[in-house]
């Protein structure tokens, strides 16, 4: 029996590892460990003042913290009755788009391309291919200063509240952004046409079509909604979020695991292009026309090109969402009306459907309940895994333990990993 | 000979080591100045050896991770906190020593054994080993982290700030929020690097850079009684990020105040 064993993923945001038990060729177990020692966050926040939630929640997670803000205020303004003005909403949709574009580049340039070009790391990869690594790293700066210039700060930015923003951005700062966004749009169409030429391995193809979920956005391809589809045109509202994810723990991970109607589903990137890929626009449009095919619904690995056409899509959406931020003065921040209730709240966060639920009496929570991307995605990232590993045992060991590590790193987890760190233990 | 640096993560958001990521200008250019010997979130090919500097993120939650820090502290010369999390615990700790984690620990996972690892209440990273110096922060900034990074790979004892946000507030001369505005701001008590900037943009500090030494937080209490807040409101407003040093400095405030 032999055992591939992956202790410390290296690259990662968080703490995780795999162990994959082969027997022969046959794959006995698959299991994703996440060891990423436990908060209690959902906890913490009982008895917390409403106003008090934000302050904690965006601290979940240093690489979504927009996304961790923005569900919370959408719930709790819900929950309090609160409506905001229309720039506000254009505000919020920028600073989510900031965080997308950011979190999709550093996945995309930094974590999985050496993969597809077969390099350990950016680093041994920047003497071949520099202008892309160059292009990847300036559309990173750039998400950090759209996140800086709506939030404060590039990490846990207090300025987005309840009701409003603390202030709000100089003209000439926008301008700034909207100049940068135009000046990307070309390199990064450069980028597209470069990685589109790839081929994508097949190895770790299903048979079937995976199970997609994301927010419905509207008539526009976004990252807010109030409802989900659902693969297979089904669509349910935010509400049931227990239903759609029916979490539950399993003894070898500190994050929960999630499953609708008894099967693994996939969040992300990859799932937003295949409900909404018609919904995008432009050059991101174009090359959803050129690029995408059947192969997307059956293989996670095209992740990394989801997340490429998003970056697209956002550089070209910015300069028109700030013209229209321009139009409108800046409002007053919105008191609520009321100080007890209870509502869901949800984002595309850059990994997924982000759920935020609170129940609150007098101001203070007495319920809370976040339900994070990456525990959706753990379940769907094992049985790949299991995919991969038999195709693989199937032609050449060689190799294995990278190909399992690309698996898992497609999904882009808080726990996204490097090739460097296996361990294979024989029995 | 070039400095060995190590720098790890344990339980948090990984924003602390972010920060040191997002600064990539700065990064080749500090860090070609020293040998980076292990950051297994920014690189790979880490080795384990002996440190002249070690620089830690995250609390310790976990007995993996408090066998891991002693570990680590055994083989460093000098061992740095950074961030609220490392250094007093950070939002993990806010209700230290209250006695309910067990309960806590139930109501998110319910009474399913998770085999991996035995848990038990978030410390800070000197609960566990000697620490030479603290970057507080939530998150740090790169600033004060190059800083002390500079100082320290040349043998110079790194100067921190140790005076409050309310002066740095000050210095921009913003209009005072927990004066002028009856807002509860708790610059006055929150250690200063952050460039007062939630303050800047109108929004009290909510003291995520942990307590000042010295802080006055007899005198916050008082204001704060007086703009209407509960005793116990306020007193969980002040140990949101200060953990195990906000746990001591609010311990006799009911008591005596009220």
């Amino acid at each position: 029996m032999k055992k591939i064993k992956i202790d410390i993923l290296s690259r990662v945001e968080g703490h995780g590892g795999i162990l994959v038990t082969i027997d022969g060729n046959r794959v006995e177990e698959v299991k994703v460990n996440i060891y990423e020692g436990p908060r209690l966050i959902e906890q913490l926040l009982i008895g917390k003042d409403y106003k008090e939630c934000l302050n904690i929640v965006p601290r979940i997670c240093a690489i979504c913290t927009l996304s961790h803000r923005y569900a919370s205020i959408r719930a709790l303004e819900r929950a309090l009755g609160v409506s905001v003005k229309k720039k506000v909403l254009l505000m919020r949709d920028l600073m989510l788009l900031g965080e997308i574009i950011e979190s999709n580049a550093l996945h995309v340039f930094v974590l999985a391309l050496p993969d597809f070009f077969g390099f350990p790391s950016i680093t041994e990869m920047l003497q071949e291919h520099r202008e892309i690594i160059m292009t990847g790293l300036k559309i990173k700066e750039f998400g950090n200063l759209v996140m800086k210039t709506t939030s404060a700060r590039m990490i846990h930015g207090e300025n987005p509240i309840i009701g409003g923003f603390g202030k709000y951005p100089l003209n000439k700062e926008l301008n700034e952004i909207k100049r940068k966004a135009n000046e990307l749009v070309p390199m990064a169409v450069n980028a597209v046409e470069f990685l589109s030429s790839v081929k994508v391995p097949n190895f770790c193809e299903g048979k079937e079509k995976i199970t997609f979920m994301c927010l419905n956005s509207g008539e526009e391809f976004g990252f807010v909604g109030d409802t989900v589809l659902i693969s297979r045109g089904e669509e349910r509202n935010v509400d049931e979020y227990e239903n759609l994810t029916n979490e539950r723990v399993v003894s070898h991970s500190y994050a929960k695991r999630c499953t609708y109607k008894e099967k693994t589903f996939t969040v992300g990137a990859i799932a937003r292009v295949n409900l909404l890929g018609e919904r995008l626009k432009g050059e991101s449009f174009k090359y959803f026309k050129k690029m995408y095919n059947s192969r997307w619904e059956k293989n996670p690995l095209f992740n990394s090109y989801a997340q490429l056409l998003e970056i697209l899509f956002v550089l070209e959406k910015i300069p028109s969402l700030i013209d229209e931020i321009k139009r409108f003065k800046n409002p007053e921040i919105e008191i609520p009306e009321k100080v007890s209730g209870r509502a869901t709240g949800a984002v595309e966060a850059p990994r997924g459907t982000l759920y935020h639920h609170y129940d609150l009496e007098n101001g203070i929570i007495i319920k809370a309940y976040i339900i994070t991307p990456t525990d959706q995605n753990l379940d769907e990232m094992e049985r790949f895994l299991r995919i991969a590993a038999e195709n693989l045992l199937k032609k050449s060991k060689k190799d294995i333990d990278s190909k399992l590590e690309m698996v898992v790193r497609a999904y882009d987890p808080c726990i996204s990993c490097s090739a460097h760190l296996v361990k294979v233990v024989h029995k | 000979m070039k400095k060995k640096i190590g720098i790890y993560g344990f339980t948090g958001c990984a924003g602390d080591q972010l920060t040191i990521i997002h600064s990539e200008d700065k990064l080749l250019t500090f860090f070609d100045k020293a040998e980076i010997v292990s950051f297994s979130m920014a690189k790979s090919n880490n080795k384990e050896c002996e440190l002249d500097i070690a620089f830690i993120e995250g609390s310790i939650t976990t007995e993996e991770q408090r066998k891991r820090i002693i570990e680590i502290r055994e083989r460093t010369n000098i061992l740095v906190p950074m961030g609220a999390c490392a250094c007093f615990g950070g939002i993990q700790s806010m209700k230290l020593g209250d006695g309910k984690y067990k309960e806590r620990y139930e109501k998110v996972y319910g009474k399913k054994k998770i085999t991996i690892d035995t848990t038990f209440e978030s410390q800070p990273i000197n609960a566990f080993v000697k620490v030479d110096f603290c970057i507080p922060g939530c998150p740090i900034s790169a600033r004060q982290f190059f800083s002390v990074f500079t100082k320290l790979i040349n043998d110079f004892r790194p100067v921190l700030y140790s005076f409050p946000v309310c002066t740095e507030c000050k210095w921009h001369e913003n209009l005072c929020l927990l004066i002028e505005k009856n807002l509860p701001c708790l610059g006055p008590i929150t250690r200063a690097g952050c460039g007062a900037i939630c303050l800047d943009h109108s929004i009290p500090c909510v003291g995520c850079w942990g307590p000042v030494d010295e802080a006055n937080v007899a005198y916050e209490f008082k204001l704060l009684i007086e703009q209407g807040f509960s005793p116990e409101a306020i007193i969980k407003k002040f140990r949101m990020f200060g953990g195990k040093v906000s746990q001591k400095l609010v311990k006799n405030l009911i008591g005596k105040y009220v």
